[in-house]
């Protein structure tokens, strides 16, 4: 039995969390847990740090989290991509107070030590006053760098370990929902819109995961927006060609629907479902006018026959283990961020397709603000219901949760496993993965 | 050149009237203020104005605020429990008129106060109405709601400011 360093956690401790299909609430409510996770799940594996679209141009920044750390991920005049913590190695202050910017220096506004976009110390003023021994080149004068960053087709992940396996390796063939995303372009190319949000909620990380990727909800958690939807009349707004509405609609599951949607599971904890949008401006390959124009576009790029296969890719909330959420067909993506035990910052983005018509943009955009709005009739219901959990989970009593919907009915599939009839599968893939990087 | 005083008057009351109804829970004499092709936006950013190409926290008309409102009343959605009240403040107000005779834009400064169970929450920031007179009162063309800390993070928001 190994004792881990910092948090007295021992592995055993880890497996006693875990009883096949049953978790111990501890895992959500315990801040011992929750610093190991930030050790050995956000400080071990290949995490999402950014896009390269949101850093074009030397100097280009976005400020981020990389687990219990703020990050800046710059773009260095020799165009390689960094990823800084956002600290001065003077005095310790934290240097740069925005989200996103550009610029040629971070100059810290203490004693005004400026550092380059790779986080090389560029110049101190009045250097006479500093000793001999005293180095700009000196790496502990430098911004700390996080030492392993790579991307895939775009998508910047950085690593803090110190021998990371490749990402391809950590992706996996979860890599082929960021293909399809960039396939879907009849350009060839996607960038991450200048338009966002940011939410958090009083809750553990782990509740949002798992409630992406669960089917058994919605009929009851977003009911409130399913009934008044379908009582309303179809085509009546007059500016999103019944796109909100038909969001809506979309969660009114009956069992049939339920039992019609396929889950997958892999490996390294990734998981994702079959799409339940079916109907309107919102279905997979639309017949509208913006749609077979689109379709067109990509027909000339791709060929028809490649083409129809790349659009006809029907997956939702695709979730690359641990904290990223991509979907394809609505360009869309959120990022989560664990804050404390139980508190969890979620940011929710879109993609514009290049060379798509303007109107599929304006889709996404309205995909986003009814789902990822704070505002949202969707999202605003699931997180009251992950909330109303943390504040259960924090209670001693009954503390074994129940994840065994579907265990009967799931099937091994490749390198990993398949269930329908609303299986709690994702649940359970992603609790295996965990268990085995707390205690590996 | 300035408004005659009884026609900024009205105007204020009509805001001050929309503002009660919501603190009051009387969503759907709230909607009936709004025109039939009305729009409710509150930007995602300060200074935007493009609704379709930037997401907002609310981009609706009248038809899916109809959704929103019925959600309100009927539904119980599991955010609206307990049911939040709120306190709306509006000063500040400068009405001006619009492009014809029986157009006017209102701009004011707001605060919202919204409380639900044990909790508080404050809403502050600017708003500006397109008004069109309509049988003896106005009619909302566009409500704009420019929340101070619109960029910024959020909890979930429930009742329309």
């Amino acid at each position: 039995m190994t004792a881990t360093a910092a948090q007295g956690l021992s592995r055993d401790d880890i497996l006693g969390l875990v009883r096949g299909d049953y978790i111990h609430r501890r895992a959500y409510a315990d801040p011992d847990v929750f610093a190991l996770e930030q050790e050995r799940i956000f400080g071990r594996l290949w995490i999402y740090v950014a896009h390269e679209s949101q850093v074009p141009k030397p100097g280009d920044f976005v400020r981020t989290h990389l687990g219990k750390h703020e990050v800046l991920v710059t773009r260095h005049q020799d165009g390689s991509v960094h990823v800084l913590h956002n600290r001065c190695p003077h005095r310790g202050a934290r240097l740069c107070m925005v989200d996103r910017g550009s610029t040629r220096l971070f100059t810290c506004p203490y004693h005004a030590w400026a550092f380059r976009a790779d986080g090389m110390l560029s110049a101190v003023p009045h250097p006479q006053s500093y000793p001999s021994s005293f180095r700009l080149d000196d790496p502990l004068n430098h911004m700390q760098r996080v030492r392993n960053v790579q991307s895939y087709r775009g998508f910047i992940f950085a690593n803090q370990s110190d021998a990371p396996p490749p990402l391809a390796e950590h992706l996996g063939s979860m890599a082929e929902v960021i293909d399809n995303l960039i396939d879907r372009a009849p350009d060839g190319e996607v960038e991450v819109a200048d338009s966002s949000f940011t939410l958090e909620y009083q809750g553990n990380w782990k509740l949002h995961m798992e409630n992406a990727n669960d089917v058994f909800h919605p009929s009851f958690v977003h009911n409130s927006s399913v009934a008044p939807a379908r009582a309303a009349p179809a085509n009546a707004s007059i500016i999103d060609q019944d796109q909100t509405r038909e969001m809506l609609l979309a969660n009114g599951f009956g069992t049939t629907e339920w039992e019609g949607i396929e889950l997958n599971g892999l490996a390294g904890g990734h998981t994702y479902m079959a799409s339940f949008y079916k109907k309107g401006v919102i279905a997979n390959q639309p017949q509208d006018a913006a749609s077979v124009q689109y379709r067109a576009a990509l027909a000339a790029r791709l060929g028809a026959e490649r083409a129809a296969a790349v659009l006809g890719v029907n997956r939702f909330n695709n979730i690359i283990y641990p904290n990223l959420v991509l979907n394809a067909q609505q360009q869309h993506m959120r990022v989560t961020f664990p804050l404390a035990v139980d508190r969890t910052q979620i940011r929710i983005h879109c993609f514009r397709l290049k060379g798509a018509p303007e109107e599929i943009f304006h889709r996404a955009i309205r995909f986003l603000t009814n789902i990822g709005s704070p505002a949202s009739m969707i999202f605003s219901d699931d997180v009251e219901m992950l909330e109303r959990c943390q504040q259960g989970l924090i209670k001693e009593a009954g503390p074994w949760l129940n994840f065994s919907r579907g265990l009967d009915h799931d099937r091994r599939n490749g390198d990993g496993s398949v269930g329908g009839a609303a299986s709690e599968l994702p649940m359970r893939v992603q609790f295996d993965a965990w268990v085995k990087y707390l205690t590996q | 050149m300035m408004l005659p005083y009884e026609t900024r008057r009205e105007v204020e009351l009509f805001l001050l009237r929309e503002a009660k109804l919501l603190d009051a829970g009387e969503f759907e004499s709230w909607l009936s203020l709004y025109a039939p092709e009305g729009i409710y936006w509150m930007p995602s950013r300060p200074g935007q104005t493009d609704p379709k190409g930037v997401a907002s926290i609310i981009y609706e008309d009248h038809a899916i605020l109809a959704i929103r409102v019925r959600r309100l009343l009927e539904a119980r959605a599991l955010v609206l429990t307990p049911m939040p009240r709120t306190t709306h403040l509006i000063s500040n107000i400068e009405v001006v008129r619009g492009e014809t005779n029986d157009q006017f834009t209102a701009e004011a400064a707001f605060i919202c106060v919204e409380h639900q169970g044990e909790e508080q929450r404050l809403y502050s920031g600017r708003q500006i109405h397109h008004l069109v007179r309509a049988n003896g009162s106005f009619r909302i063309a566009l409500k704009r709601v420019m929340l101070v800390d619109c960029a910024d993070r959020h909890q979930a928001m429930t009742i329309p400011i």
